[in-house]
């Protein structure tokens, strides 16, 4: 009982923070139909806030406790309730897109003031108090687990007694009646936004004199917040918070249990315990009770403007034929960072066709990207155990082990693809997200994987390589992966045109799904997904099918990116950390809906852009993601913000015109037209109709 | 009484009201009559302060409420009804009576609402989704009830339901004109609606193309103004 209570007492005080999270994510979420991402980054921009008061400037707790509940809770909340409104009718992968892209935007602007190593905030809450047992239950620990009750019973009862409770609720289902009814909407959305906020802040700093100030920890610590707010299916305050203990309590606990084994996965585990409670929502809790908050009034997509046939091959053909003399224009040190957009274009171009086409959103992208990468870099290095089969007494060749690696990534393609079928497209992005991080801590380290922190070596075609001594295979390998046509890969140039012909490939695909049958079906889902059933299709199999494809497609990039380096590493912050697959959501949307020219953007975007001036500059990288979160944020928002009347009253016909199909069929003269006689009148002397209908019965 | 004086209104895609002006004496009820797309919606949504107009005035009782928004309209006694079911489908019906009334008026409106229709009560703590869609339109109805009303608006209340539910709220509609509340009534069944009305209007292409009483005007004229030369 007494070793229970070792666990029992930290459990619950981590229960308590996890909790505060939680409600206010559960709160912002219940009230505004936006889901926030970036609710965690929130917590971390608190605890930042806190930390320069409290320690740079050495003002006392409340005080620096104060400001930052100002300036990050309540201003914070004014700005994110803007945000939300902005997005009310907007689809949800926008809405993904937007709060991916402030969590993206915060997180680099923390790391890019207060630098990537954690910092201490101190114990700024008593630390002493009575023992029970041998363990000391200190004021502190008491105070956060009373304040994190009394604020959940207190929002209990303000949403099940009070107008303004019930308001709040009502708001995302439908503002205009709730405007209609004698409540001013904005005021009841800007007051959830700001106690959302709040709980975020307080959360962040509660947290912050355990953990650290790190924005890395904090964000993945308040991530675990989903679980609990899973638990309580996103709806109810009090589940969220008997979740938020239940998790607080694990977490301390099994470490206890899993010290025991060797098993790294095992030893992995308490830290996944609210992912892996997040996953088990989604799978089993019946789809009925996990609906979509507001979608109700989400305006469609509209498609990118369709260019004529010979006006699309024209563009894609001088497209190829950019990318095919790049490496004969660029400097020659630069070509390996153009082998790289090549990859990562192919990377962008899975998520695109993933999202563009079928409207669901994937969060993980880079964790396929992964699986692909470590597959074919073992299988061409005998790295898995040494029982590979030879073929001729030589590995598997680059292509077929790149094809493998993308096939590998197909399976977990489809278990990501579970909660796509069974549930909306908000948690489906959720799921994806709990799902890169997941994989990220429990599977990277992994031997079948990275392996600890040695790097997967990824030989190029008729390449030497030599791996050293892994934890499962004592002796080291050395060898020459297979050639491919002779080539000498070992020049950057040709490694590029490799890349770059995998690339074709990828679009031809991309482009024959398109055109295919599958591509109008995807089409008709991401618009209408009831309609499209009524229709007789059978839409599960669809989303499953194109996860799959975007999964391998995502597999092979990898594959092709590991190949750029020749090696490639799971650690945290590298090329396949979680956060590079939001910063791959975060750019992708704001660079249009096209599939092929869009993908090829954004990789430029996301690589190449940072080696030529002015980007170049050291600030200028360093506020790197400040800027791609910005631009997502902007270009989610610009739908809602009519800058139409910016343009002038020409500008204005134009747009609509546009709008209209062109044509100047724009409502207004349709108005003003007199309706036309109509032109043929059947009448019952239609002798031929009814000669016709007559004899048929 | 409720005064639309020279309204031109519209959306972003284009100008749908022109030079509108309608008038809802006290307890009066107004029919406002006309085909798709003639602008019927977009005048009551101007009306109660959803959109607000291009040009032209708003007045109640004399006092112009021109650009208020729709929650201090409807602070004013202006109780819109909007198209489709005008609740919120995630709550509960307690809560949606709750939402309905004025502020700290509850009890007094949830006996209104419950005595007005006794299914209500029935069902005070069921989702509102999950009731029927005639059940739903009561609901909505509701709110016309409970929050002592100046002019209510009523945006095709009867639509989708069937009949024997139709006739039910008319019944309900009839009784709050006899209440003395003024209405203004966007109707699909025109001869209900001229059975009802004191007054009528009828909109054609965002335009007032009749005002007048019900006796002026035959059910025949106003279909021929629905289907445009095709029935004469």
């Amino acid at each position: 009982m007494n070793q229970f209570l070792n666990y029992m007492v930290p459990g619950v005080a981590d229960g308590s923070v996890y909790a505060l999270a939680a409600i206010g994510l559960v709160l912002t979420y219940k009230t505004s139909g936006v889901f926030n991402f970036a609710h965690g980054a929130l917590a971390a921009t608190g605890a930042y806030v806190f930390y320069e008061g409290y320690v740079e400037q050495g003002w006392k707790w409340p005080f620096a406790f104060l400001v930052s509940l100002l300036v990050v809770g309540v201003l914070g909340g004014l700005i994110l309730e803007r945000l939300a409104t902005l997005l009310a009718s907007a689809p949800t992968v926008t809405t993904v897109v937007a709060t991916v892209g402030l969590l993206v935007l915060l997180q680099s602007l923390m790391t890019a003031i207060y630098g990537a190593s954690d910092k201490k905030s101190g114990d700024f809450l008593p630390t002493n108090g009575p023992r029970v047992g041998d363990v000391t239950i200190s004021y502190g620990e008491m105070m956060i687990t009373g304040f994190c009750l009394g604020a959940a019973l207190a929002l209990f009862a303000f949403f099940g007694r009070t107008r303004m409770g019930r308001a709040m609720t009502a708001v995302v289902d439908d503002p205009n009646l709730l405007a209609l009814q004698k409540s001013n909407p904005a005021v009841v959305r800007r007051l959830s936004w700001v106690l959302g906020s709040c709980f975020a802040t307080i959360s962040g700093m509660l947290l912050a004199p355990k953990l650290g100030v790190s924005v890395g920890v904090l964000v993945l610590i308040v991530i675990a917040a989903y679980g609990a707010a899973a638990v309580g299916l996103f709806e109810n305050l009090p589940l969220t918070v008997a979740g938020a203990f239940f998790i607080g309590i694990l977490v301390n606990y099994l470490p206890s249990q899993t010290q025991k084994t060797q098993s790294l996965f095992l030893q992995s585990m308490p830290r996944n315990v609210p992912f892996i409670v997040l996953l088990l929502v989604f799978l089993f809790v019946p789809a009925r009770m996990l609906t979509e908050r507001g979608v109700r009034n989400a305006r469609r997509f509209k498609p990118p403007k369709a260019f004529s046939l010979p006006v699309t091959a024209a563009g894609l053909a001088a497209l190829l034929g950019l990318m095919i003399a790049v490496p004969h224009v660029v400097a020659e040190t630069d070509v390996t960072v153009y082998s790289a957009f090549v990859a990562y274009a192919i990377i962008f171009m899975s998520l695109g066709m993933l999202v563009w086409m079928s409207g669901q959103i994937s969060l993980c992208h880079l964790g396929f990207a992964a699986i692909g990468a470590t597959v074919s870099g073992k299988l061409m290095t005998l790295g898995f155990f040494g029982w590979l089969p030879l073929v001729g007494d030589k590995t598997v060749s680059w292509p077929v082990a790149v094809i493998i690696g993308g096939l590998v990534a197909i399976p977990f393609g489809a278990i990501v693809a579970i909660p796509a079928i069974r549930l909306a497209g908000i948690y489906v992005a959720i799921a994806t997200f709990g799902f890169g991080i997941l994989l990220q801590q429990a599977f990277y380290l992994a031997p079948v994987m990275f392996d600890g922190a040695s790097l997967v070596q990824h030989p190029r075609p008729g390449e030497e390589f030599s791996v050293g001594a892994t934890s499962k295979r004592f002796e080291p390998v050395e060898g020459t992966s297979a050639g491919l046509f002779g080539i000498d890969f070992s020049n950057e140039k040709n490694y590029y045109y490799l890349a770059l012909s995998v690339l074709v490939v990828m679009a031809a695909i991309v482009l024959l799904v398109q055109r295919s049958r599958l591509g109008a079906l995807l089409r008709a889902m991401a618009d209408s997904g009831v309609a499209l059933e009524a229709h007789g299709a059978n839409t599960n199999v669809m989303r499953i099918i194109v996860f799959c494809l975007s999964a391998f497609m995502a597999g092979v990039g990898g594959g092709v990116l590991a190949g750029v380096t020749q090696s490639a590493s799971g650690n945290p912050g590298g090329t396949f950390d979680y956060t590079v697959s939001l910063i791959f959501v975060a750019v992708l949307g704001f660079c249009g809906r096209r599939p092929i020219l869009s993908p090829i953007l954004a990789a430029f975007a996301f690589q190449v852009i940072k080696i030529y001036p002015p980007f170049d500059d050291p600030t200028m990288i360093k506020y790197r993601g400040v800027m791609f979160g910005a631009l997502a944020i902007f270009v989610a928002v610009a739908p809602a913000l009519n800058l139409n009347t910016l343009l002038g009253t020409r500008g204005k016909e134009r747009a609509l015109d546009a709008e209209g199909g062109g044509g100047g069929s724009s409502v207004r003269d349709r108005l003003d037209v007199t309706p036309v006689r109509p032109v043929t009148i059947r009448t019952v002397e239609e002798p031929v109709l009814l000669g016709s209908k007559g004899s048929g019965a | 009484m409720l005064e639309l004086r020279n309204i031109t209104a519209g959306y972003d895609t284009g100008t749908v009201l022109r030079d509108v002006t309608l008038t809802v004496p006290d307890n009066a009820t107004v029919a406002l009559l006309g085909p798709n797309g003639a602008g019927k919606t977009t005048l009551l949504r101007v009306a109660s302060g959803m959109i607000k107009p291009y040009s032209g005035q708003i007045l109640i009782d004399g006092v112009d409420v021109t650009g208020d928004p729709a929650f201090k309209i409807s602070r004013k006694g202006i109780i819109h009804v909007p198209e489709g079911r005008g609740i919120f489908p995630s709550l509960s019906v307690t809560d949606n009576i709750l939402l309905q009334c004025p502020p700290g008026d509850f009890k007094k409106g949830f006996k209104t609402a419950t005595t007005t229709f006794p299914r209500l009560g029935e069902r005070a703590r069921q989702i509102a989704r999950t009731m029927s869609g005639g059940e739903q339109q009561m609901l909505a109805l509701s709110h016309a009830y409970v929050s002592n009303p100046h002019v209510v608006l009523l945006d095709e209340v009867s639509m989708g339901l069937a009949p024997k539910i139709v006739e039910e709220i008319f019944e309900y509609l009839t009784d709050l004109g006899k209440q003395g509340v003024a209405q203004l009534l966007v109707e699909q069944y025109v001869g209900q609606a001229l059975k009802m009305a004191d007054y009528v209007y009828i909109l054609d292409r965002g335009r007032i193309s009749f005002a007048g009483e019900p006796g002026e005007i035959s059910e025949e004229t106003i279909m021929n103004s629905y289907l445009g030369s095709l029935a004469s």
